[in-house]
């Protein structure tokens, strides 16, 4: 039943744009109601209850749970009930191969020194093999990294299944309007879970992520001037990186994929220029590009070769990618001669060509499209549809995206899968803003015991 | 006893042989003596009345004054303060925010110590982004303006506050537009501010 059902929802991703319930007809020149493929397999996966002595149930219920959730919220599998019969005893592939499970989870937990071990195991079903098995360590339910550790075997699990990377073991930092009327940088788990507060000012935004996961720099405005900062997560240390000149706005840091330097906007009033920065080093400040528009939201492609950004130089922002060390700029948003449009807030995904911004036209909602870098000109996708959706950033799977959503049932922080269309809320926060999606902060490969 | 009674006696005869001698020779001197002195003590009471009257007079012209200068000064700052809205995505002045500038001019004329930041806002539909961007165009198109009719550039600041300060929280277009705003906030020469004579 569960299986048919998500059958039926991606037949019904994948009719035709007019038989979509919302305001298709207004869908700008150039975009597509789309998801990426519609012919998609998602494996029938059951994850059978942890087994494990007295001491460790508690954690084998736990894991079990995050693992679950993870796996359902990674959208490439259908999570099977999992019958009361086959909840524990031997493991009779037979019997979940009658059910149409594809990969059974199983696993384990124990007590082991300070912590836990957890020892997962997969089984192909169709094939009646075991196709991977492996101990984990992991802290106890308590310790603060106890979640990301589980995660980082969800994430694992999918890439035994799938081959490709996961998103689970991953945070997501946004800014929220804090109790004295300022800003506030806050860092969710990827499940939503584990807020944390990283900084506050007056107004602070544009949160953005280093490569190792380990720092965050943003824009603030403080004491009458704007500075881009870089704040360590582990230390708490902030350093700022440079305070704007009066009159002048610095703005939008987005961090080179090497990781040691950092690129952003300089506003003045109508002209703007971007900057790089060694954070590596501390030092060596210079000027990449001078607009006579407002060039603004730098970011780069995984190699660092090219640049996409917002640039109002045609009088209405629009999305450009250009080759990172200079040159002339290309239009990659679905503009249109003679029809008003917008499009703003672009960010390349973390694993390709894909480019995510949001936009509308003609009066629309604001609306999540991506677009290729390696296909331009071509139709962009729009990945969204109900209400106001602004700012996405891509999870390190290249395939989540998150960004804020204000609509009927609820505003906050809402993810949706680009290969499905399946969407959910992850934070629910009236006046959440700019989500910055982490790379992958924690691996199965660190937490892996030898010989288990 | 006695004695008192001889000297009440001596003084009623001596008041009524005046009396009979004034009837009958009124002697002038005396009532002219009483007449000087009595003017002399009215106009002093007189000036003193009008001194104190033109004291008065003066404290009130004074306070009428200090009270005027403070309604001006109010109505100046007013005028100065006012902010103008924007078209949306739009950072070109409207009719109706030149007519509010054009009253901010005579007054920062007048007052040429008067120092401001202009701080440029936008409504919260589009990017947080771009709408900074946005903000600092919205403030740099104002100065632009004042500059134009001739006032000095270093007398103006501006600054960019994006969307993140509402006027009106609300998501609806009365919202929207009360959000999409430049504000004046007077920095420097803002004490005693006067209106230009014209507009008085």
């Amino acid at each position: 039943m569960r299986l048919l059902l998500a059958v039926m929802t991606v037949l019904a991703l994948a009719t035709p744009v007019g038989a979509q319930r919302q305001d298709t007809t207004r869908l700008p020149t150039g975009v597509r109601l789309d998801v990426f493929y519609n012919t998609m397999n998602r494996p029938l996966v059951a994850v059978r209850p942890f087994a494990g002595p007295p001491e460790a149930a508690a954690v084998a219920e736990q894991a079990h749970a995050i693992i679950v959730q993870d796996l359902d919220y990674s959208d490439r599998f259908v999570i099977a009930e999992v019958p009361e019969a086959l909840k524990s005893g031997p493991v009779a592939l037979s019997a979940w191969n009658d059910l149409g499970v594809v990969f059974l989870v199983t696993g384990e937990a124990e007590p082991l020194g300070d912590g836990y071990l957890v020892r997962l195991a997969l089984h192909d079903v169709p094939f009646g093999t075991l196709k991977e098995i492996q101990a984990f360590r992991v802290p106890r339910p308590s310790d603060a990294g106890f979640r990301m550790a589980v995660h980082a075997l969800s994430d694992e699990l999918v890439r035994w299944m799938t081959g490709q990377p996961g998103m689970a073991a991953s945070r997501i930092a946004f800014v929220r309007p804090s109790r004295d009327g300022g800003d506030e940088l806050v860092v969710v788990d990827s499940d939503g879970e584990n807020l944390e507060r990283v900084a506050s000012a007056p107004v602070l935004v544009s949160p953005a992520w280093a490569p190792d996961g380990r720092r965050l720099a943003y824009a603030e405005l403080v004491d009458g001037a704007w500075q881009i900062v870089e704040r360590d997560l582990e230390t708490g240390t902030k350093h700022v990186v440079v305070r704007a000149p009066t009159g002048a706005v610095s703005a939008t840091p987005t961090y080179t994929p090497s990781g040691d330097r950092l690129v952003f906007a300089m506003l003045y009033g109508n002209a703007s220029e971007f900057h790089e920065y060694d954070v590596a080093r501390r030092c060596c400040m210079r000027r990449l590009t001078r607009s006579s528009a407002v060039d603004i939201s730098p970011t780069f492609s995984p190699d660092g070769r090219q640049l996409a950004f917002n640039s109002n130089r045609i009088g209405s922002p629009q999305i450009y990618i250009m080759p990172a060390d200079g040159g002339p700029a290309t239009l990659l948003s679905p503009f249109v001669y003679g029809e008003s449009s917008y499009y703003t807030s672009p960010e390349w995904s973390p694993t390709g060509t894909k480019i995510a911004f949001h936009g509308k036209s003609r009066g629309g909602w604001f609306q999540i499209m991506v677009a290729d870098a390696a296909d331009v000109g071509a139709p962009v996708s729009q990945v969204t549809q109900e209400g106001e959706n602004e700012d996405p950033s891509w999870a390190p799977d290249g395939r989540h995206l998150v960004y804020t959503s204000v609509r009927a049932s609820g505003q906050g922080l809402y993810v949706v899968d680009t290969f499905t269309g399946r969407e959910r809320r992850v934070v629910s926060q009236a006046g959440a803003k700019v989500p910055a999606w982490s790379p992958t902060l924690r691996r199965a490969a660190e937490l892996a015991l030898a010989g288990r | 006893m006695a004695l008192r009674r001889l000297v009440l006696s001596s003084a009623v005869i001596a008041v009524v042989a005046l009396g009979a001698c004034s009837r009958r020779q009124p002697p002038p001197q005396p009532a002219q003596q009483v007449d000087d002195e009595a003017a002399r003590r009215a106009e002093e009471e007189r000036r003193r009345r009008e001194e104190e009257e033109a004291a008065r007079r003066a404290e009130e012209e004074r306070r009428r004054a200090e009270e005027e200068a403070r309604r001006a000064a109010a109505e100046a700052r007013n005028i100065l303060v006012e902010m103008v809205h924007f078209d949306f995505d739009r950072s070109d002045i409207r009719p109706d925010a030149q007519a509010i500038l054009q009253r901010k001019i005579p007054i920062l004329r007048a007052n040429p110590g008067v120092r401001m930041v202009i701080e440029g806002h936008a409504d919260d539909r589009g990017s947080v982004e771009y709408n900074i961007a946005l903000g600092l165009r919205r403030a740099n198109a104002v100065k632009e303006y004042l500059v134009g009719f001739g006032l000095d550039p270093s007398r103006f600041e501006t600054q960019s506050f994006g969307e993140s300060r509402p006027l009106d929280p609300r998501s609806n277009e009365e919202a929207w537009a009360k959000n999409r705003r430049a504000e004046f906030r007077i920095t420097g020469g803002g004490d005693n501010l006067v209106l230009p004579r014209t507009s008085q």
